[in-house]
């Protein structure tokens, strides 16, 4: 899977650092939001709206590097990583307009089913 | 004659210690090279965002 040569090998060594250098980020102000609003501490929910806001931008940052223009088991995971940060951006987002308006989000499970039949 | 014989024991012990300082000086300038140990793996990395993603999904549920 190296067989391209050593400057190939270089540009996946950064590629890949800076996708886990965002996801480490993104984890560690998701963590710190999650912390807050696990315990519906009303008085930290603007500290938490923050935290959820810096999150989801390094999330976004990782979710910009291109993880798809390589093959093998690097990029592979790489690939795996791209995709749960994407869930993951799409439910923290989904999370902070709920902090930030105080309404249920219209994408619940149990409405789609009611609308699906 | 040989020469080695007129070496006094202290002075080779001295470079012996020398010798394994040097080398344990190398081995630890080599240690902060490998960039793949500054962050954690990336199967690490995946680790993290499930839980994040399952964390996110509990809080989801109690809305």
């Amino acid at each position: 899977e190296t067989v391209n040569g050593s400057e190939d090998i270089d540009t996946s060594m950064d590629m890949l650092q800076r996708q886990k250098y965002h996801h480490k980020r993104a984890f560690e102000y998701i963590s710190q939001a999650l912390k807050i609003d696990e315990t519906q501490n009303s008085e930290q929910k603007e500290i938490a709206i923050n935290l959820y806001q810096e999150g989801i931008n390094e999330l976004s940052r990782g979710i910009n590097i291109d993880v798809w223009q390589g093959t093998g088991e690097k990029w592979i995971k790489a690939q795996r990583l791209h995709d749960k940060m994407q869930t993951n951006l799409a439910m923290a987002k989904d999370r902070l307009n709920f902090l930030a308006t105080g309404k249920l989000s219209s994408r619940r499970p149990a409405n789609l089913t009611i609308m699906n039949k | 004659s040989t020469v080695t014989t007129s070496i006094p024991q202290n002075d080779v012990d001295a470079l012996m210690l020398k010798v394994a300082d040097e080398a344990g000086l190398e081995l630890n300038m080599e240690l902060p090279s490998n960039p793949a140990s500054t962050i954690g793996s990336t199967v690490q990395a995946s680790a993290e965002q499930d839980e994040l993603t399952a964390r996110l999904a509990k809080l989801r549920q109690t809305e």
